[in-house]
């Protein structure tokens, strides 16, 4: 490579890098067809326990309280809507929150796992955000993984007596992160390094999005918890209705 | 919120089966990514928007928007595959610094554009499928494939309620913003949540009543939707069939 075409390269790459970086940052969707079509089959293969987990619970619950199902119904567009807003940002650039968080800490993980790949779905036909055959690695980053996280790290902290606005913000802000780290280690199983493997690959993914996704997670937190403490104040009975009132108090 | 949804309703081929165009859209993908070779890809991305845009009758413009959505994660995904770091270098040096090396190898630019173009051919194909067939028409096609009721349910209740819940948050938005809301970060933050907040509280005000409309009208448990009925015309099947013949030459014949 000459200098000439050495010096493109460098421009082209931080070209890249800049450009990358501005237009709207989404919580990491994998996009249509970015994914090997075994990875494709295999991460959807994954997520069927946990859907199935879910689908019985709200069937459970469906069973002792019908009117749920349009409460469910309503939480499911409620966290569509919230990832589709823009979020005030520091830097400028327009990003969105997952919700998943949320969602984890109002509904419960298992009928989140449900909620969040309708929404994933309605994410993909109606904003193109995630794709049909990447449906199944998404789901299970975004609507299972940060989840669990979500709702163990809150669970813990209000176990170790933690202030309960510092509970869900941390819940929200590391079950953002670890989506992230669910994404990147996704990609890098597909897409592994020609000299470092996989870990190599991780370490590269993790990194370049690292600028968009490290803010969001902590302004994700920040809202979630400035959400819930809206509802505490404003809404104890019907948060009450979906089964929160369990870890109220 | 402008949605695909809008453009799917005003698609020229909004009358064509919609299970049809869900196997040919889910064919094409799947021949798309399995494949894996450039002129796939090429002929995919070429065709399917050749489908969108005369077929459709989107237009160039709106149909390039859409295109970009992806763009930031296409970027940043290709740059990190592309990129190498190791303490020796194997291809192009981009920097070195920290007894480190930034590379990319000789193969890494052809992987690139491959990935690009397979991403961009899949989300074309997405594209023709979503942008001519609005969802409830989508969900009816999940219906037909034995999705549990209760989840096809859902979805058509969700597919609603995003729409209210959207208008009812826009005009709370706009009486935040005339209230100087969104001001600075700190109140942005505060607006933000506040608002988030105060539209689930209205939001289960609502779903209470719906629930009682819809007890009012009967509801046992069993929501039904009515779907068009569209027939699928011989010429149509055979199109699809041989679409896919073509790509599954391009993948044998094309190295």
């Amino acid at each position: 490579m000459s200098k000439k075409e050495k010096s493109i390269m460098k421009l082209a790459t931080a070209f890249a890098l800049a450009f990358g970086i501005v237009p709207s940052a989404f919580a990491m969707h994998i996009m249509e067809g970015y994914l090997p079509v075994k990875y494709c089959i295999a991460w959807g293969a994954i997520c069927v326990p946990f859907l199935a987990a879910g689908f019985f619970s709200i069937k459970k619950t469906l069973r002792e309280n019908r009117k749920a199902m349009t409460i469910l119904a309503m939480s499911g567009a409620f966290v569509f809507v919230i990832s589709s807003l823009k979020i005030p940002s520091v830097t400028g650039s327009c990003s969105h929150m997952t919700g998943t968080g949320l969602g984890a800490i109002l509904f419960g993980p298992s009928a989140v796992g449900i909620l969040g790949i309708i929404v994933l779905i309605f994410q993909a036909i109606l904003l193109a955000h995630g794709g049909l055959t990447t449906l199944g690695a998404n789901t299970f980053s975004m609507a299972i993984a940060g989840p669990f996280v979500s709702f163990g790290i809150y669970k813990l902290c209000r176990g170790l007596k933690v202030n309960k606005l510092v509970s869900v913000f941390l819940a929200a802000m590391l079950g953002d992160l670890f989506t992230y780290c669910v994404t990147s280690i996704q990609l890098a199983l597909a897409y592994p390094s020609e000299v470092g493997g996989v870990g190599a690959s991780a370490i590269k993914f993790l990194g370049v999005f690292a600028p968009t996704q490290l803010p969001l997670a902590i302004i994700e937190g920040i809202l979630t918890a400035v959400i819930v403490m809206t509802l505490e104040t404003y809404a104890l009975p019907e948060l009450k209705s979906i089964g929160f009132s369990k870890e109220v108090g | 919120m402008e949605t695909i949804d809008h453009y799917a309703y005003a698609s020229r081929m909004r009358g064509i089966n919609p299970q049809l165009k869900a196997a040919v859209a889910m064919g094409t993908l799947i021949l798309c990514i399995g494949a894996d070779r450039f002129w796939v890809s090429v002929t995919v991305l070429l065709t399917m928007s050749a489908v969108i845009l005369w077929g459709g009758g989107l237009t160039f413009l709106k149909y390039i928007n859409l295109l970009k959505i992806p763009l930031g994660f296409l970027i940043l995904g290709t740059v990190a595959i592309v990129i190498e770091i190791s303490s020796r270098p194997f291809g192009y040096v981009l920097f070195h610094g920290f007894g480190h090396y930034v590379w990319v190898s000789k193969e890494g630019g052809v992987t690139a554009l491959k990935l690009v173009l397979k991403a961009i051919g899949a989300l074309s194909a997405m594209y023709m499928l979503v942008l001519s067939t609005p969802a409830s028409e989508i969900i009816g096609v999940l219906k037909d494939l034995r999705v549990p009721k209760l989840i096809i349910e859902l979805m058509h209740m969700i597919y609603r309620f995003i729409f209210v819940m959207t208008d009812t948050q826009r005009l709370m938005k706009q009486a935040a913003v005339s209230r100087l809301g969104y001001q600075d970060f700190k109140t942005s933050c505060r607006t933000f949540g506040s608002s988030a907040g105060n539209l689930f509280v209205v939001s289960l005000k609502r779903a209470g009543t719906y629930y009682d409309a819809m007890t009012a009208r009967c509801y046992d448990g069993e929501l039904l939707f009515l779907s068009e009925e569209k027939g699928v015309r011989p010429w149509q099947v055979m199109a699809a069939l041989s679409y896919f013949l073509i790509l599954i030459l391009i993948y044998i014949l094309v190295p």
